[in-house]
């Protein structure tokens, strides 16, 4: 019985040894493929060596799984903003940066989370148009779920929002200018503009781009009426314009305060004094706009 | 396994792109006016003599968002059969027939001399600013806070044989 019990026992590692050795052939295997740029054979070594309970936590694995997933993004999919190699290889790099006690890997993890993180950015940049804005969006997001791998401070990553979120009012912008019917473009733009004044309310550009907004909505307003308009509904037409300029005046006078000498932002609110006929103020800003321009 | 470089692009040129005109604020302002002017031509009725020929707008002054205005109305507006005529004027004559003129802010010490010249015509006499309905103006604009109004002389529009409707003499500020 003592006997059978050591037989069973001898059984049972060897199976354990042959079983580990298999899965680390499978690393070494994926590794070679790697080398060879047999990239198809390459992931379908180290995906099964990475089920296994024996390489599940290996360091060593997920780094080759990284790199072979990488190798796959840059390959084959680097013009496809969904590619899923992109995300398997930065999944295997957040999973290497947890195991691995070792500073070499560590390096190479954030390296690798770097670059593929900088490339969501890229496509985010690429893709910043009137007809691909949405792909921009998820290409963003993507950036933004990485990016804090690598550095875990807010200012840079704010920073960077508030860059695409310009880029993105700006967008929505140009799609409402396209078909001034479409006003879902711009509550869009307004509250893309409002996120970025949520997270720094002295934004210049922010600032000076809302007030232009709604200085532009209450002008619409009145020069897009008919010339049969009774004067009832001509004086609705005008208290709705009025509420809206006041709407764009703070908004202009931040910016105004932040940079008193820009051209834009004069010219912007002297407008919009001239339109709630504050013509004494309008005139005062002209003057000083005049002598900018003389300078 | 060979380090990769990577760049970022950015998204800065897209920064400032809403763009803002001066000359909208102005285009609105004469916008109002040349609503307001072409609701004058519907509530007011004119002598069956100044109900032939073109229907004439003289504006005295330069005001050139206006002059367009109005010019845009024109050309697409007509007063019943009469065609809308924009007459961009400096002074006021005797010869002239007029419908309405509109006497522009810097011109307003011209209004003495409009209102002479226009006895015993059918002019409706427009102007835009304060105290003019008391000093012979038919119709006066004036500005209430933000929003541009009208003030109504009805003795002062009936001296020039012209009729207005209640209607419009309820939606004015009366002045006597």
């Amino acid at each position: 019985m003592l006997n059978l019990k050591r037989i069973l026992f001898f059984v049972l590692l060897l199976m354990i040894t042959v079983v580990t050795k298999a899965q680390e052939s499978k690393v070494n295997a994926a590794y070679n493929f790697l080398m060879k740029k047999q990239l198809d054979s390459a992931k379908a070594a180290i995906d099964i060596a990475v089920t296994n309970f024996q390489s599940a936590n290996d360091d060593m694995a997920w780094n080759v799984r990284a790199y072979v997933y990488k190798e796959i993004y840059k390959v084959k999919e680097k013009n496809n903003p969904q590619s899923t190699a992109r995300i398997e290889s930065l999944n295997s790099f957040k999973k290497l940066l947890v195991l691995t006690t070792n500073p070499e890997y560590k390096q190479t993890a954030v390296n690798g989370i770097k670059y593929l993180t900088s490339t969501f950015y890229n496509d985010a940049s690429d893709n910043m148009d009137t007809a691909h804005y949405k792909i921009a969006i998820a290409m963003f997001e993507k950036y933004k779920e990485y990016y804090p791998l690598i550095d875990t401070s807010k200012t840079n990553l704010q920073k960077k929002d508030i860059e695409f979120l310009l880029a993105l009012a700006s967008t929505y912008t140009e799609k409402f200018k396209a078909n001034k019917s479409k006003q879902e473009f711009l509550n869009l733009t307004k509250a893309t503009y409002s996120k970025v004044l949520a997270i720094e309310s002295n934004n210049i550009s922010a600032n000076y781009n809302m007030g232009i907004l709604y200085y532009n909505q209450a002008v619409d307003l009145i020069n897009q009426s008919d010339y049969d308009l009774d004067i009832v509904a001509l004086s609705d037409i005008q208290d709705n314009s009025i509420t809206l300029f006041k709407q764009s005046l703070p908004f202009m006078e931040k910016a105004y305060s932040f940079d008193p000498n820009r051209k834009e932002t004069l010219l912007g609110l002297s407008g919009i004094y001239f339109s709630l006929n504050e013509f004494e103020k309008s005139n005062m800003i002209k003057q000083k706009l005049k002598e900018i321009e003389q300078k | 396994m060979k380090k990769t470089i990577f760049i970022l692009l950015s998204f800065i040129l897209f920064t400032t792109s809403v763009a803002f005109t001066f000359d909208l604020s102005e285009q609105a302002n004469a916008k109002i006016k040349a609503i307001y002017i072409y609701n004058f031509t519907k509530y007011i009725e004119w002598p069956e003599l100044y109900k032939e020929g073109n229907f004439v707008v003289g504006v005295l002054g330069s005001n050139s968002a206006l002059m367009n205005e109005l010019s845009k109305m024109a050309d697409s507006k007509t007063v019943g059969s009469q065609k809308l005529e924009i007459k961009n004027i400096s002074s006021c004559t005797t010869t002239d027939k007029y419908n309405i003129i509109y006497v522009l802010p810097d011109n307003s010490a011209q209004l003495t001399d409009v209102i002479n010249k226009l006895k015993g015509k059918s002019t409706l006499i427009v102007t835009d600013k304060v105290g003019l309905a008391k000093q012979g103006a038919g119709i006066n604009f004036f500005i209430d806070g933000p929003k541009t109004k009208i003030e109504l002389n009805k003795t002062n529009i009936e001296k020039y044989k012209l009729k207005v409707a209640s209607t419009l003499v309820e939606m004015a500020i009366a002045v006597k």
